[in-house]
C-alpha cells in the first residue's frame, strides 16, 4: 500500500504543477479469490491480485481520466500530461465545477471476524461441496442444474485529492450467485439467486447462507411442480415480498434518482430519467410519487451490507438519502459534479468499480423503510390478491417509468388467507407511480438480496443490496399467466 | 508499442521448466481511449493504458490462470513457479480436455491496424464535435454518445509453438440525438479504416439527429399483435441471443434456446444464413488466430434456416463428442472452430476464467430489400423498433424475454409510416421471432455498442405477428 501512497500523492503533486484545477489519485490493491460448480463439480478457482491507479483531473473545464498499473513516476508523468491534454481540448463551454466539500482525512474499513485469506482453499472447497450436496438432497434431485458462485473481494484503497482529502479505506466483499433450473410440468424455471455482504468468511455462517440457498432452491422446485396458469380479469392486490419490493425500489426510484441521468450524462448509455420532467414543474419534497407511507432509503452505512461504505470515491463522508419521503421525491443521488449542478452538497454517491474507471452517482442499499405491520397483517387485509415471494424477468425503460416485473414464487390470496395454490408468472407491468402510488401496507421485517448494480460505459457493475420489508399493493392489474 | 517476443519465449519456458503440461501465454499491449459525451459537450476524455501477460496453464484436466501486469522476467521468475504449484493442488476443470497441438501457418488479415490511429486522439475531440453539430444541424435539440478508439499489439505463444504477433486498432462511435426528452434517434459508426472517418461520424450525427425529429409527438402506442420491423441494431440485441446459444457452456448450463434443437433442424426462413468469422477485416473481434493459436475461420451457425453448427474449441469439441458417445450418437467432425478465449466463467469479468468458446463476430448474409421496400410492403399494422434495451429472460432454455424499444418508434400501416409510438414492450420467444422472419434488408451494417457486445453485421429484418405489450397502469 505504502507504494501507492507514494505514488498517488505524487500524482497530486505533478498534475497541480501542470496546471490542473482539480487533481484526484485512487490506488487500488484487490485481492480476488473465486469458485465455481456445476452440480458440484468444479468449473474452476481463480485467484487474483491487482494494482492500479485511477487518475482524474479538471483543466479548462475539461474533464480527464487515465489509469496504469505502472506505478513509476515517469509512466504517471505521461498519463497526467495526456489526459490534461484531452482534457482541455474537450473545448467545454460549461466549464466542470464541484460542490465544494469539508476537507477530511480519514480512514475507515469493514469488520471482519475472519479473512479470507485465513480460511484454506480446502476448507473453501469443502464449503461449497457441501453447500451443493445438501441443494441437490433437499431438492430431491429436482434441481437438474446447479451453477454456484462465490466471489471473495478484498480492496485496499486510498484516495487524494488536490483540495487535500485523503481517505484510507479496507473492504472486504462476498458476492454469491446460484443459478438454478428445475424440470416443470411444462419444460423448466430457472432461478438466479443472488446474496452477499461486506465482513469476512464468518458471513456464511452469521446469514447461515447454505441455508438460504437450500430454501431458494426447494421454492423453486415447488413453484415448477405445482405453479399453475391463472388469469384475473379484474385487479386484484399484490403483496411483494422483501426481495420483489428491493427490486422496484432499486430499479424505479434509484435509478431515477441518479443526479447524472437527470442532467443526461447517461444518455447514450442507461438513459436519462423521467424526473428531469417532473422537476421542471415542481421541486424536490413537492412532486408526489408514492402514498403517504412510502419512504424509500439509500444508505450505503448499513453494516455489512453489500453496498457498504462510509466515505465515497469523491471522499465525501456517507450517509442515509431518503429519495423518497411520504410519498415525496425527496433527494437526488449527487456525486460532487451534479451537486455543483443542484447547487448543493454531494450526499456521497460516487462510486468506481475498480481503479481504472471514474467514479459516478450510483445506488448502495435501496429499500423501503419498514412499516407497521407485520407480513401476517399485510395477507390477511387482502380478500383477493397475490402474495409475489420471487421474481424472474424485470426490466424497466430508460427513463425509469415503465418497469415489468414477472413473478416466481406466487401464491393466491384468497379472503385474508395464504393459499398452497401457486401461479405460474404472473406479470406486473407497471409504472412507477402504479407501483408506488398504490401501496397502503409496509411490513416491519427486512431481507436485502444482492445485486451487480450495472450503469455507465464501460460498464461498472457496483454491489449493491435492494430488498427490504413486504409491502402491499391495492388494485394491480396483474397480467400473463394464461 | 513492441510486444517482446523473448518475454513471451521465456514464459513459456519456464511454465514448462516448473512442470506445466500445456500452456499459453498472450502478451498484450494496448492504449485505449473513450470520449464520452451529452447535452451536445465532452464529458470526460479517457485513456487507459494496458502491458498485461495473461497465463493459461494446465495439467491433464486442472487449471490455472494468471495475468501478470507490466510483465518482467524478474516477474515471470516469481509468478509463474508459484502459479504451477498451485495448479497442482486444484481440483479437475470439468470444462478442460485439453488444447489445440495442430501447427498452421497463418496469413495476415488486412486491414486489422489503420497506423493513422496512432495521431487520432489528436483530432478525435473536433471530430465528435462535428458529430455532435451534425445531429443538432439535423434538428437535434442535444446529443449525448460515446467514441471509443484504440491500438492494440497482441503476442500468443502455445506450448506446442503455435500463436504469432499482430497489431490491430479500431473505432467505434455511438451519437444519441435528443429533440426532447422522449424523443430521440440513435446511430453508430464501428470499424477499423480510418479513411473519410470524419463524414462517417457526421453521417452518424445527422442520421440520429433525423430519427430524433421523426419521433417528435409520439403517442403511447397500443398493445397487440404487429409485425415488427427490426433495425440492425435490435435485430443484433435480440437474435444474438439465439447465437451466443450456439456454444457448448450455455447448452450445458441450460442457457441456451437451442439445447434440444437437432443439427440441420429447420430454425427459419431458407433466406436466413448466419456465420461466425472471424476474418473480416473491419470485424472489430477479427484475429488471425484464436486464445489457442487456432487459426481463424468462417463458421456456419445457420445455413438457409437450418442449425448448422456450434462454435467450439478443442475442449469444448472434445466434450461434445465425449456426450455424443455417451448418448450412443456418435458424431464425427466436431473440431474446434477458432473460437478459444479466456474469459470468466459468468461473464468476461465474472468468476473463475476458463479456455471456452467465444463468439468473434456474427455474420448475417444479406436480403433482397432496402428499408424502403419493407416499409413499403408493410400493409399490416408493423412496428418499427430502431433502437432497444434491457432484454431479460423468464427462461433461457425457453427464450422467453421481453425488451424495450428506445428512440423513434414508429406505426406503419398500409405501407407507410403512419406516426410515432412509444412506451412498448416487445414480449417474445427467441425461436419463435427467428421462425417468423419475413424480411431480410441488403443493407449490412457493423453493429457493437453498450447492447450488442459481439460485433455484428446485420441487416433490418422484419418479423411477423410479435407481441406487443404496455404497462397497465
Amino acid at each position: 500500500m505504502d507504494d501507492g501512497k507514494d505514488i498517488a500523492d505524487y500524482v497530486i503533486d505533478f498534475g497541480t504543477a501542470k496546471g490542473a484545477s482539480y487533481v484526484e489519485a485512487r490506488f487500488v490493491d484487490s485481492w480476488d479469490e473465486s469458485y465455481t460448480t456445476r452440480n458440484g463439480m468444479f468449473l474452476g478457482i481463480l485467484e487474483n491480485t491487482k494494482k492500479g491507479i485511477g487518475i482524474r483531473v479538471i483543466a479548462d473545464g475539461g474533464m480527464g481520466f487515465g489509469s496504469t498499473e505502472q506505478l513509476n513516476k515517469a509512466t504517471i508523468e505521461k498519463v497526467i500530461t495526456a489526459i490534461i491534454k484531452m482534457a482541455k481540448a474537450s473545448k467545454r463551454k460549461e466549464p466542470i465545477v464541484f460542490s465544494e466539500e469539508k476537507v477530511e482525512e480519514v480512514s475507515w474499513k469493514t469488520e471482519v471476524k475472519q479473512q479470507f485469506q485465513d480460511v484454506s482453499r480446502e476448507d473453501k472447497k469443502l464449503y461449497l461441496k457441501n453447500m451443493d450436496n445438501r441443494l441437490k438432497k433437499e431438492s430431491n434431485k429436482k434441481l437438474k442444474n446447479r451453477i454456484a458462485h462465490i466471489q471473495l473481494h478484498t480492496e485496499k484503497k486510498y484516495i487524494v485529492t488536490s483540495e487535500g482529502a485523503k481517505n484510507s479505506s479496507f473492504n472486504s466483499l462476498i458476492v454469491t450467485m446460484l443459478m438454478n433450473t428445475a424440470r416443470a410440468k411444462v419444460g423448466t424455471e430457472q432461478k438466479m439467486f443472488s446474496i452477499g455482504g461486506t465482513a469476512g468468511w464468518e458471513w456464511f455462517e452469521d446469514i447461515n447462507f447454505t441455508e438460504e440457498a437450500v430454501k431458494s432452491g426447494i421454492a423453486l422446485v415447488k413453484t415448477a411442480e405445482n405453479a399453475i396458469n391463472m388469469k384475473f380479469d379484474k385487479p386484484i392486490d399484490v403483496v411483494v415480498s422483501g426481495e420483489v419490493a428491493g427490486i422496484m425500489c432499486h430499479e424505479n426510484v434509484g435509478h431515477p434518482s441518479e443526479a447524472d441521468r437527470i442532467y443526461g450524462r447517461e444518455g447514450a448509455q442507461a438513459g436519462e430519467s423521467f424526473y428531469g420532467d417532473l422537476l421542471k414543474k415542481e421541486k424536490l419534497g413537492e412532486a408526489t410519487l408514492g402514498t403517504e407511507i412510502v419512504t424509500v432509503i439509500e444508505d450505503p452505512t448499513v453494516p455489512a451490507s453489500a453496498g457498504f461504505y462510509l466515505y465515497d470515491d469523491e471522499c465525501v463522508k456517507a450517509r442515509p438519502r431518503y429519495l423518497i419521503k411520504n410519498g415525496k421525491l425527496n433527494e437526488l443521488l449527487l456525486n460532487r459534479e451534479f451537486a455543483a449542478k443542484f447547487n448543493t452538497k454531494s450526499n456521497a454517491a460516487a462510486r468506481a468499480v475498480t481503479y481504472n474507471r471514474e467514479p459516478i452517482s450510483r445506488m448502495a442499499n435501496t429499500f423501503f423503510e419498514p412499516g407497521d405491520f407485520s407480513k401476517e397483517e399485510l395477507i390477511a387485509g387482502v380478500k383477493e390478491g397475490i402474495l409475489m415471494n420471487s421474481f424472474t424477468e424485470w426490466n424497466i425503460d430508460d427513463r425509469r417509468f415503465q418497469s415489468k416485473y414477472v413473478g416466481q414464487e406466487v401464491y393466491l390470496i384468497q379472503n385474508g388467507e395464504l393459499t398452497d395454490i401457486m401461479i405460474r408468472r404472473p406479470i406486473l407491468e407497471l409504472t412507477t407511480v402504479g407501483i408506488f402510488g398504490n401501496v397502503d401496507g409496509i411490513s416491519n421485517d427486512y431481507y436485502a438480496p444482492l445485486g451487480l448494480c450495472g450503469k455507465s460505459d464501460p460498464m461498472q457493475g457496483v454491489p449493491v443490496s435492494m430488498g427490504g420489508p413486504h409491502a402491499r399493493l391495492r388494485n394491480i392489474r396483474v397480467g400473463g399467466s394464461n | 508499442m513492441d510486444i517482446n517476443e523473448d518475454l513471451l519465449k521465456k514464459t513459456v519456458e519456464i511454465a514448462k521448466r516448473e512442470g506445466a503440461k500445456e500452456l499459453i501465454a498472450k502478451l498484450v499491449k494496448r492504449q485505449e481511449h473513450q470520449i464520452r459525451f451529452s447535452n451536445s459537450a465532452i464529458d470526460i476524455s479517457k485513456q487507459w493504458n494496458l502491458d498485461v501477460l495473461e497465463l493459461f496453464l494446465s495439467i491433464g484436466h486442472k487449471i490455472n490462470v494468471i495475468s501478470i501486469q507490466n510483465p518482467t522476467i524478474e516477474k515471470l521468475n516469481q509468478e509463474i513457479p508459484k502459479a504451477v504449484q498451485n495448479l497442482k493442488k486444484l481440483p479437475r476443470s470439468l470444462l478442460y480436455w485439453g488444447m489445440d497441438k495442430n501447427n498452421y501457418s497463418y496469413s495476415p488479415i488486412e486491414g486489422l491496424y489503420d497506423s493513422r490511429i496512432q495521431d487520432f486522439s489528436d483530432k478525435a475531440p473536433e471530430l465528435v464535435n462535428a458529430a455532435i453539430d451534425a445531429s443538432l444541424e439535423a434538428g437535434a435539440k442535444k446529443t449525448a454518445g460515446v467514441l471509443y478508439f484504440g491500438d492494440l499489439k497482441t503476442g500468443v505463444m502455445t506450448g506446442y509453438g503455435n500463436g504469432g504477433i499482430y497489431d490491430s486498432s479500431y473505432f467505434r462511435i455511438t451519437v444519441r440525438a435528443f429533440v426532447d426528452a422522449e424523443s430521440s434517434g440513435q446511430d453508430m459508426v464501428v470499424g477499423r479504416d480510418l479513411t473519410r472517418v470524419e463524414s462517417k461520424f457526421i453521417d452518424a450525427g445527422k442520421n440520429a439527429g433525423k430519427l430524433a425529429k421523426m419521433a417528435v409527438g409520439g403517442q403511447q402506442g397500443k398493445a397487440g399483435k404487429y409485425d415488427v420491423i427490426l433495425s440492425p441494431t435490435v435485430g443484433g440485441n435480440i437474435l444474438n441471443h439465439i447465437l451466443d446459444g450456439a456454444n457448448i457452456l450455455y447448452i450445458i448450463g441450460r442457457m441456451s434456446c437451442l439445447r434440444g434443437i437437432k443439427m440441420g433442424q429447420k430454425i427459419g426462413p431458407a433466406n436466413l444464413t448466419i456465420s461466425d468469422n472471424a476474418t473480416i477485416s473491419e470485424g472489430l473481434n477479427s484475429r488471425p488466430f484464436d486464445f489457442e493459436g487456432t487459426i481463424s475461420q468462417e463458421t456456419p451457425l445457420i445455413k438457409n434456416g437450418n442449425l448448422a453448427g456450434y462454435i467450439q474449441n478443442t475442449s469444448s469439441a472434445k466434450i461434445w463428442r465425449l456426450l455424443k458417445m455417451l448418448k450412443f450418437k456418435f458424431r464425427t467432425g466436431i473440431r474446434t472452430t477458432g473460437n478459444s478465449y479466456l474469459g470468466g466463467v459468468l461473464d468476461e469479468d465474472i468468476g473463475p476464467k476458463l479456455l471456452a468458446p467465444i463468439p468473434s463476430n456474427y455474420v448475417y448474409q444479406p436480403g433482397d430489400y432496402s428499408l424502403d421496400e419493407i416499409i413499403a410492403d408493410s400493409k399490416k399494422p408493423t412496428i418499427y423498433i430502431t433502437s432497444n434495451w434491457y432484454t431479460r429472460f423468464t427462461n433461457y432454455v425457453e427464450g422467453s424475454f421481453s425488451t424495450i424499444p428506445r428512440d423513434g418508434m414508429f406505426l406503419i400501416e398500409d405501407g407507410e409510416i403512419k406516426k410515432p409510438v412509444r412506451k412498448l414492450r416487445l414480449t417474445e420467444t427467441l425461436l419463435g421471432m427467428l421462425s417468423r422472419i419475413s424480411a431480410i434488408g441488403k443493407e449490412v451494417k457493423q453493429i457493437n455498442w453498450w447492447e450488442v457486445s459481439t460485433p455484428t453485421f446485420i441487416p433490418t429484418i422484419k418479423v411477423a405477428d410479435c407481441n406487443i405489450t404496455a404497462a397497465t397502469q
